[in-house]
């Protein structure tokens, strides 16, 4: 009985030391790797889904040109966006393409397999959105010796050292999440916040991260915080600070401004929503940008659903901005509770991979392109060319 | 010494809610704005999905059983009912019973798998956890699905209904804490005064002097199966409600909150004893110090780490618990 209390004692005791350390010390963790998102060992299929042969014109030779599109997943919205895009094109160029993903983004393996048994039908061309470039390492080495272009998209095939990737259809992800911080200091009531804000009453700009490890996220994070400190010194100069992670801080005596990164435990919603809970509990937040559909998700969840973001609501005067699309993010803007969104161009995305990968199959030299990224809010989300890009 | 070892056994049920009230001021002085009525909400709003988890797991527990599928089956439930829903139009109301039913569904194929095909608990539900993943994303084609929000016209009233509503005189009152406790007093009461409560203790505590005293075991056991499938469906509705986008391919890990509030509410691993009060205030420690070490501004790392510290606490407790109690029991 004696040794019981004992060990709670110790135990409690242990958890509160601890935090209090942890609390009060500095908060520099050295390792700025979340948690992995979860395995998963799901055995499902996506349908595969090939174009219709019957609809467009045969290709000048008689035999269709084939090139497998290998995609990153098919969880969400954006990657049936990427596909109309892919399909729009195989019928404008007269190609056969092959879309398909593995049935998430953590399965590496499954998407090695499946570009493994593309691989056995000789394609002229394949485009690749690779989940990890070291595991597919040797299937490039084999596309170069057979001098196979790939075509890399969405976020591509990075780190190559093989030289078969001829050119990379992406989003900038920097470029696309520092609109959002330039639409940030074109708000009138959002600026004047920073022209007032002192050393004493800093005004806190949030951005919500739901892991600091992915190419694209961490891209986004970079972009928006550097164009945020980048706007914000020319109404504070010397007085802008970045802090909440190693990866991005910036320390200042006395800030006046501070962007605060929130970088979430693990990447489920539920974290993301207690990261977005602290964020808020914040002194002086003025705004927020989420940076990509998880972490809208997440944010939304504590703010129930983006009510409190209405005027007169808890939240009426935080000044918010997302990025990508899905149901809940376009209701958010379309009440006005969100200023606005970035969205990328899948699209397009999906488009210029087929197209760039039969130039390069026919020989023609190729070039990176920026697929763009568009500002939407609630004035212009149900224009035409708007629509097309925000998915459910 | 009986008497003593009654009154020590007592204090240590009060151990569990001490420690409630301790991180509670401890977070309250030491996080950055903890202790206002809006944290408090969202401790409540974050407890909801893993209280329902939890309050299911507790009577599989107390079995000696064990439950890992909790998480991919609440977010399989979640993720066809929000497909029936959005894809082919179903009423809400159908929506909800189609996420009651995958859950219900899941814990009875559980309970068959464990009692009827002598699958050890462990396996058994291990292989739902990855069969129940599977078919969420099987069905959905691997997209992910949304919930009705507050404001559509077709099933606006979901989240008014489940999670907040501007009723009582209050903005954003939160009504899941009514759900959530409205089915703790449901379950406590089926654990603690009914025929099933009793037979579950008893198989607990002795499965096979249980079976030679006329219970029989492999039914009851498929009905507590089922039982926590029905709460983990339960848990699916409160999980949509706070969150709305349900993702494919998740809901791993999320069985572990479940467990480990049944853990530090003092429930025995080993099965034959443990309460639901118990149980729900577990969760909500796990509630105040996820909230808690994130309002300290602690980052993403620490959180986990402290986290995994409080499941192995959690454990021990739970070993010396057991240990005090077989000393009561032989003196």
């Amino acid at each position: 009985m004696k040794k019981t209390k004992k060990v709670l004692a110790l135990l409690l005791a242990m958890v509160m030391v601890l935090a209090l350390a942890a609390c009060g010390g500095d908060n520099s963790g050295k390792t700025n790797d979340p948690a992995p998102s979860t395995s998963d060992p799901s055995t499902s299929d996506p349908a595969p889904s090939t174009s219709d042969p019957s609809t467009s014109d045969p290709a000048p030779s008689g035999e269709k040109m084939y090139i497998p599109v290998m995609a990153k997943g098919f969880q969400h919205q954006f990657w049936v966006a990427v596909k109309t895009g892919a399909d729009a094109a195989a019928a404008d160029l007269g190609v056969e393409i092959y879309f398909n993903g593995p049935a998430s983004e953590t399965e590496i393996d499954a998407q090695v397999n499946m570009v493994k048994s593309e691989m056995a039908k000789n394609p002229k061309a394949l485009a690749l959105a690779a989940l990890s470039t070291d595991a597919v390492k040797e299937i490039l080495e084999e596309c170069a010796s057979k001098n196979i272009p790939v075509i890399g998209f969405d976020s591509g095939v990075p780190d190559d050292t093989s030289g078969a990737v001829k050119a990379t259809a992406a989003t900038s992800n920097e470029a696309a999440a520092a609109i959002a911080a330039e639409k940030f200091g074109e708000h009138a009531d959002l600026v004047a916040k920073m022209q007032a804000a002192t050393s004493d009453a800093p005004v806190v700009i949030g951005c919500v991260s739901q892991d600091a490890v992915s190419a694209s996220i961490v891209g986004r994070t970079t972009g928006f915080v550097d164009k945020m400190v980048e706007i914000a010194e020319q109404y504070q100069p010397g007085k802008v600070a970045v802090e909440g992670h190693t990866k991005w801080e910036k320390k200042v005596d006395a800030p006046a401004i501070i962007i605060q990164v929130a970088i979430s435990a693990t990447t489920e919603a539920t974290a993301v929503q207690t990261a977005a809970n602290a964020l808020l509990n914040t002194n002086g937040l003025a705004a927020v940008f989420c940076s990509n559909e998880g972490a809208v998700t997440g944010f939304l969840a504590a703010v129930s659903d983006g009510e409190d973001l209405a005027d007169g609501g808890k939240y009426g005067d935080l000044v918010v901005a997302g990025f990508d699309a899905g149901a809940t993010q376009k209701n958010a803007v379309r009440q006005g509770w969100f200023y606005g969104s970035v969205t990328q161009d899948p699209y397009s995305i999906g488009y210029n991979a087929v197209a760039m990968a039969v130039k390069a199959a026919n020989g023609e030299a190729v070039s990176d392109v920026d697929t763009g990224a568009k500002w939407y809010d609630a004035s212009n989300i149900d224009n035409e060319d708007i629509a097309l890009l925000v998915y459910d | 010494m009986e008497k003593l070892g009654q009154k020590k056994i007592d204090l240590q049920k009060l151990l569990a809610p001490a420690a409630l009230v301790i991180l509670y001021v401890f977070f309250s002085i030491f996080g950055n704005n903890f202790l206002t009525l809006d944290t408090f909400k969202n401790i409540l709003e974050s407890s909801y999905y893993i209280g329902f988890m939890a309050f299911g797991v507790t009577f599989i527990i107390i079995t000696g059983g064990i439950d890992l599928s909790l998480g991919t089956v609440m977010m399989c439930s979640a993720l066809l009912g929000a497909y029936v829903f959005k894809q082919l139009q179903w009423p809400l109301v159908a929506a909800l019973l189609v996420t009651v039913g995958v859950g219900t569904l899941f814990g009875f194929l559980n309970g068959i798998f464990v009692a009827k095909l002598k699958l050890p608990p462990f396996i058994a539900t291990l292989g739902t956890m990855m069969m129940s993943q599977g078919v969420g994303s099987i069905l959905t084609n691997v997209q992910s699905q949304t919930w009705p929000t507050a404001t559509e016209p077709v099933g606006g009233w979901f989240k008014k209904v489940f999670i907040r509503a501007d009723i009582l005189g209050v903005k954003g009152f939160p009504v899941g804490a009514l759900w959530l406790a409205g089915f703790f007093i449901i379950a406590a009461l089926i654990l603690h005064k009914t025929k099933f409560g009793r037979y579950v203790f008893a198989i607990g505590s002795n499965e096979e002097a249980a079976r030679l005293s006329g219970i029989n075991v492999d039914n009851w056991k498929v009905a507590v199966y089922t039982l926590s499938g029905f709460f983990v469906g339960m848990s699916g509705i409160m999980y949509a409600a706070a969150y709305t986008t349900i993702t494919p391919g998740t809901g791993n890990g999320q069985e572990m909150n479940g467990i480990t509030g049944v853990v530090i509410g003092g429930t025995s691993m080993a099965g034959g004893s443990g309460t639901m009060a118990g149980t729900l205030i577990g969760v909500f420690i796990m509630a105040v110090l996820k909230n808690g070490l994130s309002a300290c501004g602690l980052q993403a790392p620490w959180q986990t780490f402290f986290t995994g510290l409080v499941v192995i606490g959690a454990v021990l407790l739970d070993i010396y618990r057991t240990k005090a109690a077989n000393k009561v029991k032989k003196s």
